[in-house]
């Protein structure tokens, strides 16, 4: 069975948004989309399954009296879209009026090229088979020590299509190749720390499964021999990974306007504020096409344009959708996220963290008492802030020098002091799924072992 | 056509050469109401269904999933799955030489259900969601901003497999969450109450009504925004179930799952040796064992094994892991029946139900008065556990402890360790139980509804903090 064309679902989510209109609903979306994937699945250093998977659905969402229904389907025949269709409107018609439900009116939306590889209908699940086998043998080659306990290669193909019954109506097709690989080291009784490494690209010519490999096979050996080390307050150097984690997310979250309008954000109120390091600058842009949240519109059929979050540490925007641009009367930054089973929500795109002047080798050489973090396993409350959690894949850092990788570490503290404590960002830049950033080194954290 | 056990026999009929199959039929309805300030941020049905194919070709798996359960449609997918199985046979080294050999489960199974869900009407679910958002922002002043969601899953599954499972499955997992956020100037600081069961909406609200969630998420807000940073140390701790329940899970549940300990968790070759205290009796189970309700119950497991309650650890020493048939047979074991998939789409993986430690006979009083030096920490947050066993979660509410009484409230903080050394620390254990992480999920390349508990234990764990 092959996917629905983009024509294809364009016809359903106009068959949908119909009945909804003409069953009483004041206005109607529908969000369809198809997909194709197959996927050679790694277990304990070994190939252990082969997966194909053929799937389509349908996301419909009413509003009557402003009041929101939502329900969705898996199988898109005409008695299902009507039952859906059905269910929605019950909801919406039992649920409380909110003046600003709305869905947006069409505006023109330019195409982005490059998120379909032209080839990638003909890549064979052998060829999928070849790369997860070639991801798994770089690993084990690097170190006889790597043992890897999953992973796995994914060829996806899709469409997703949405209308809406002010006239917003788009299509398009895209290809992801993906791939991660998790693991240990092992010597003797010794168990090293899991590392995960993942990434992915819209382009068949980008497929390096070689150097995520190699990353992930270097992390878990030097994680080998781990100590303890004296708690202190001091230099903190966060890797890619570990920066999403702690910082990043909850930057994130704090500059989505649903949680600032909620009383959910520390950054309710403060753009144009300095609210972190100058130095420190973020866009989001889904017109990148390198980044694996690339698209030419968002979840409501809106083109997103590249927007400027922060500029050398000064809050500039809030990421809005239609609803929550229509609570402060502002226009949508085409910010809508989420699938065919929810909801539209607010969310980012691709993330960019422009980078500093400094190499990371000269980051860590300044360094007099610190820790370098390369995955950071714990709890951050994205309202406070306040993070508190495990060093993983840790080094002490001692007069600018690795000294032993770390076990049994923690770290505290507030993100958002931490944003304000930058001392540095590498010039060199990593690209995970749809984040691309440096390394942050950052000053005064808490750091507890023993 | 309605989808049958029979019709389901009738497309494994169409396959040949392989060494298994299993066809597993999966309706789910997943309902969400969510209200945050006021405003209905999700109302929603939906509806997934489908059939997950899984052949063992040439010791190798395939897998391959369809929404369209026609029997044309069904068989061509069938062939993919065994496509896809030939293809890794190809590059698979170690072939998986069989499964293990078990009675498969026949028949209709229901989980136990207090107030069947669908007996709720839209209008109630949505009622109690709105006004329990609103009456939390009412109790406190400081306590401005609220949001509240309940959520249902509903599920019925087909199973059948070339050696014999023929079983019908009917199941219900209900959640409830409130979230309450306290703020004065910039600061804000957020907690939850949340619960998460099977069964019905009796069962959801048991232990306590929506109302008095709302009061103590909106209690504890208020409270953790006067509360002091806790200092980092290596302490005493008294953990509440729900910890207890995280504890069990993340430190030691991950670590025997059979998958893992073949690729070489540090409990590998331990079967038999002594891992924790011997007051530690740890079980995971496919029942709500002890008191009714969690959250991760399975009476059959996604190929068609039996519900079992597989003891862990007995007295503090390890007795079992947790199998599929695969390991099962590689081991030369029983499978527990911990084969699980989260949609028809999923393949199933091994995976927890509801992980527990028994009771002892203390009571929390007793546990607190010994301690000199220590923490009380309530409320489980999320966590992880790493390939060395090296555990870490959160605690939302920090309680000092101070010669015997309990004291200040501090904010939350991660607690870590090394499993098999923090359990070989665990001196006591209380005698009562319960099960508090139902609301969550465990993500291991797919979701799963899984359960924790346990009574009150004290051990010693290192605790994060300022220096």
């Amino acid at each position: 069975m092959m996917n629905l064309s983009e024509n294809e679902l364009l016809e359903i989510c106009r068959l949908a948004v119909k009945q909804a209109v003409t069953k009483g609903a004041d206005e109607a979306e529908a969000y369809g989309v198809s997909s194709m994937e197959s996927e050679a699945a790694i277990e304990r250093n070994d190939i252990m399954l082969g997966k194909y998977h053929q799937a389509s659905g349908l996301g419909i969402r009413v509003l009557k009296n402003r009041a929101l229904g939502f329900s969705s389907i898996n199988r898109l025949g005409r008695a299902q879209i009507e039952s859906a269709v059905d269910a929605a409107l019950q909801i919406a018609s039992r649920g409380s009026s909110d003046p600003y439900n709305m869905l947006p009116k069409p505006s023109k939306i330019p195409r982005l090229s490059g998120i379909l590889d032209p080839e990638a209908a003909s890549f064979s699940p052998e060829e999928t088979l070849r790369h997860a086998v070639d991801l798994l043998e770089t690993a084990k080659r690097y170190d006889k020590r790597v043992t890897v306990d999953s992973g796995g290669f994914n060829t996806s193909l899709y469409s997703h299509a949405i209308v809406n019954s002010n006239g917003v109506e788009g299509s398009e097709s895209g290809s992801v190749f993906s791939w991660f690989i998790m693991g240990m080291a092992i010597q003797g009784e010794e168990v090293s720390s899991f590392d995960f490494q993942f990434d992915g690209s819209h382009h068949m010519k980008n497929i390096d499964v070689n150097t995520t490999a190699n990353r992930f096979a270097e992390n878990v050996v030097s994680s080998l021999g781990s100590k303890q080390c004296e708690a202190c307050k001091g230099t903190l150097i966060l890797g890619p990974e570990a920066a999403i984690e702690l910082a990043l997310q909850t930057l994130m979250s704090s500059v989505n306007s649903n949680n600032v309008q909620k009383g959910r954000s520390k950054l309710a109120g403060r753009l144009g504020e300095q609210i972190a390091s100058s130095g420190l600058t973020i866009t989001d842009d889904a017109t990148w096409t390198e980044g694996l949240a690339a698209g030419s519109f968002d979840r409501e059929g809106v083109p997103p344009k590249p927007l400027t979050i922060v500029e050398d540490g000064v809050l500039r925007s809030y990421l809005y959708n239609t609803y929550t641009a229509a609570r402060e009367g502002v226009k949508s930054t085409g910010h809508a996220v989420g699938d065919e089973e929810s909801s539209p929500r607010v969310g980012t795109s691709n993330v960019l963290v422009q980078p500093g002047s400094s190499s990371l080798e000269k980051l860590l050489k300044e360094v007099r008492r610190g820790i370098l973090v390369t995955r950071f396993s714990g709890n951050v409350n994205p309202i406070s802030g306040d993070f508190s959690g495990v060093v993983k894949g840790g080094h002490l850092i001692v007069n600018g020098e690795k000294v032993h990788p770390l076990k049994e570490t923690l770290i505290a503290g507030n993100v958002f002091d931490l944003l304000q404590n930058i001392s540095g960002l590498s010039k060199e830049r990593q690209k995970i799924f749809n984040y691309y950033l440096p390394y942050i080194r950052a000053e005064n954290v808490s750091v507890t072992s023993g | 056509m309605r989808i049958t056990i029979d019709l389901l026999q009738k497309a494994l009929q169409n396959i040949s050469q392989v060494s298994y199959a299993e066809a597993r039929y999966h309706h789910r309805i997943r309902n969400e109401i969510s209200v945050g300030n006021g405003a209905v941020e999700e109302a929603k049905s939906t509806q997934n269904e489908g059939v997950g194919f899984r052949v063992l070709v040439d010791g190798a798996w395939g897998f391959a999933s369809t929404s369209d359960t026609t029997l044309q449609v069904m068989v061509k997918t069938l062939n993919d799955a065994f496509g896809m199985a030939k293809i890794s046979a190809s590059a698979k080294k170690t072939k998986i030489a069989g499964l293990a050999e078990v009675k498969l489960a026949k028949g209709v199974f229901r989980s136990p259900v207090d107030g069947s869900l669908e007996d709720h009407n839209l209008e109630e679910k949505m009622n109690l969601v709105t006004q329990t958002e609103a009456s939390t922002r009412k109790h406190f002043g400081t306590v401005k901003s609220a949001a509240c969601t309940y959520r249902e899953l509903i599920d019925h599954k087909l199973i059948a497999t070339i050696d014999g499972a023929a079983a019908e499955i009917f199941d219900s997992k209900p959640e409830f969450r409130i979230t309450a956020v306290a703020s004065r100037n910039s600061e804000r600081i957020s907690a939850s109450e949340t619960v998460g069961v099977t069964g019905g909406w009796n069962d959801l609200f048991r232990k306590d009504s929506a109302e008095d969630m709302s009061r103590k998420a909106a209690e504890t807000a208020k409270n953790l925004l006067e509360a002091k940073e806790p200092k980092g140390e290596r302490a005493t701790v008294i953990l509440d179930s729900g910890m207890v329940g995280l504890i069990a899970h993340e430190a030691i549940g991950h670590t025997v799952e059979a998958d893992f300990v073949l690729s070489g968790s540090i409990v590998n070759g331990k079967r038999g040796t002594q891992i924790a205290s011997e007051l530690v009796t740890l079980v995971d189970s496919g029942y709500s064992d002890n008191v009714g309700g969690a959250a991760g119950v399975l009476l059959v497991d996604d190929e068609g094994v039996p519900a079992h309650k597989t003891v862990v650890i007995e007295k503090g020493f390890l007795r079992s892991y947790l199998h599929n048939r695969e390991t099962a047979a590689e081991f030369g074991v029983a499978p527990t029946g911990n084969a699980r998939a989260f949609e028809y789409s999923d393949e199933p993986l091994i995976r927890m139900r509801n992980t527990y430690v028994e009771p002892g006979d203390y009571s929390t009083e007793e546990m607190i008065r010994e301690v000199k030096h220590g923490y009380l920490l309530k409320g489980p947050r999320s966590g992880q556990a790493d390939a060395n066993g090296e555990f870490m979660f959160g605690a939302q509410e920090a309680y000092l402890v101070e010669k015997g009484e309990v004291k200040d409230l501090l904010k939350g903080v991660t607690i870590s360790g090394r499993a098999l050394d923090v359990l070989k620390t665990v001196d006591a254990l209380g005698r009562d139980f319960a099960y508090d992480i139902g609301a969550g999920y465990c993500g291991k390349k797919q979701l799963a509804k899984v359960d924790g508990g346990g009574p009150h234990l004290r051990c010693k764990a290192l605790i994060g903090g300022v220096q």
